[in-house]
């Protein structure tokens, strides 16, 4: 599982995508490198200003942790297809994204890979 | 010995004159650059366009890119230019622009530094004085009124996005004391209202009447209205973070002018805009009447040394509708609580507004 997360951390970095923001995501996150993330969703803010997911990700030594995924606000996932039904409760999914500082169990989200394989991309327009 | 005498004489005066001969045809060249410049940049994807400002002072040059402070260093016919910006997710960059001066125009190539979301390849660069009235702008505009009627959509195109600007000492305080995120008032729901609104992503719609314009702005679904046939607030109207705007067309352009400024920030970074700021806008549509391109002027001495100033361009766009926006502070609060940061957030409550 170490393994998986390392790889998935890895392929992680070579990835880049655009979401919108409206406040300062420095100030929560950083740009420096992105992360991905395996695991059981547990609870879902399909609101804005923010969009949030509460992940359940088992960490290294198995330790179960909650991790805080935010995307961009409602109008703009919804206008893409992404609606409060694409992530339900209880769905495993893999997040990418940019993580919080300090190690904070925060990702901003870049793309998420559904149970079926389809992917959710947190894109702005260029 | 004579004529070594000689010889040394005529060197101490060849050095003498190089010395005095160096910085003059140094100043005859850079004597040149002073003044403002239309900058426009090009990668393979977009197109930037920037007011650049350049001085000389007592021993150096400093230069400002659309109202902010910009590092130059130049050298006879070399310029370099550092440009820090944001991208759409706000992450922090810089532009690094490198190139020569000749005949009274720049050019160059640039590449971006630094970490951000939003890559760019590198591209070139090029500078031409600006001229009179002239704001950047290239589109060909109408001489009249134009049918500004419609949604609109954000495009990426012409806005640096420059991240830092010159600050009045008490623009300073204010950034000083100001705590990104926390202090924003989006994160609460709380509108952010101009000039930033103007700015943003998201598309708006402009509703035409006889004597106003309305844009409705889909984030936080706010509404606008801009004033054609009168020139002053009613009487008791309170500021707002909207203000009071009034419009004209000049020249082909909706000029708009707004004021009755509530106190609110100019974008990610924090810096202040007060309640006596003023803010002129100048909307073009181009000759085919699908792309509209603004011109954003924040006036607000007190704060800010030089006016900042922001670019935007909106594609019509006729296949979209301006979505609701309902907006729950939940998303903030709730895990500041959980993150034992909540004492810390009502204690800075006078920092807020």
């Amino acid at each position: 599982m170490f393994r998986l997360i390392k790889l998935l951390i890895a392929l992680g970095c070579l990835i880049s995508d655009i979401s919108i923001a409206h406040h300062s995501f420095t100030a929560e996150f950083t740009a420096e490198r992105t992360i991905v993330l395996q695991g059981q969703v547990e609870e879902v803010w399909f609101r804005n200003p923010h969009v949030r997911y509460i992940l359940k990700v088992q960490n290294s030594e198995g330790v179960t942790e909650n991790w805080d995924l935010r995307g961009s606000p409602v109008v703009w996932l919804a206008r893409k297809g992404w609606t409060k039904d694409s992530i339900k409760v209880g769905d495993i999914i893999t997040a990418e994204g940019y993580p919080g500082h300090s190690n904070r169990k925060m990702l901003s989200i870049i793309r998420v890979t559904l149970p079926d394989g389809s992917i959710l991309i947190d894109r702005a327009p260029e | 010995m004579n004529n070594m005498k000689s010889i040394k004489s005529l060197i101490v005066t060849l050095m003498l004159a190089l010395l005095i001969s160096i910085p003059m045809s140094l100043r005859a060249e850079t004597s040149d650059i002073e003044g403002r410049w239309i900058l426009s940049l090009q990668d393979d994807q977009r197109l930037l366009v920037g007011l650049l400002e350049i001085e000389k002072t007592a021993n150096d040059w400093q230069a400002f890119l659309e109202g902010g402070p910009v590092e130059i260093n130049i050298q006879k016919d070399h310029i370099e230019i550092v440009a820090d910006s944001r991208d759409v997710r706000g992450f922090v960059f810089n532009r690094r622009m490198t190139g020569k001066i000749k005949n009274n125009q720049m050019n160059g190539s640039y590449e971006q530094e630094g970490a951000a979301a939003q890559k760019e390849n590198p591209g070139t660069w090029s500078a031409v004085r600006e001229k009179n009235e002239d704001s950047g702008l290239t589109l060909t505009s109408s001489a009249t009124a134009g049918d500004i009627s419609g949604i609109w959509t954000a495009t990426q195109e012409l806005d640096f996005r420059k991240y830092t600007m010159s600050l009045t000492q008490s623009g300073k305080d204010w950034l000083e004391q100001y705590l990104p995120y926390y202090d924003q008032p989006d994160v609460r729901c709380t509108s952010i209202g101009l000039p930033a609104l103007a700015t943003y992503s998201f598309p708006f719609e402009i509703i035409s009447s006889d004597d106003r314009y309305t844009f409705l702005y889909e984030y936080q679904a706010k509404v606008r209205r801009i004033w054609m046939k009168k020139e002053s607030p009613s009487e008791f109207m309170p500021p707002s973070r909207m203000g009071f705007s009034v419009g004209s067309w000049v020249n082909g352009e909706l000029v708009i002018k707004t004021s009755l400024l509530d106190k609110t920030i100019r974008d990610f970074r924090g810096e202040l805009i007060s309640e006596d700021a003023t803010i002129e806008e100048r909307y073009t549509l181009s000759a085919d009447d699908q792309t509209l391109t603004a011109i954003i002027i924040v006036d607000d001495p007190e704060n800010y040394e030089r006016q900042p100033i922001r670019r935007r361009q909106w594609k019509r766009n006729a296949n979209t509708e301006i979505f609701p926006y309902t907006c729950d502070p939940d998303t903030f609060y709730l895990p500041m609580y959980e993150d034992g940061e909540f004492q810390m957030y009502i204690d800075r409550t006078p920092f807020r507004f």
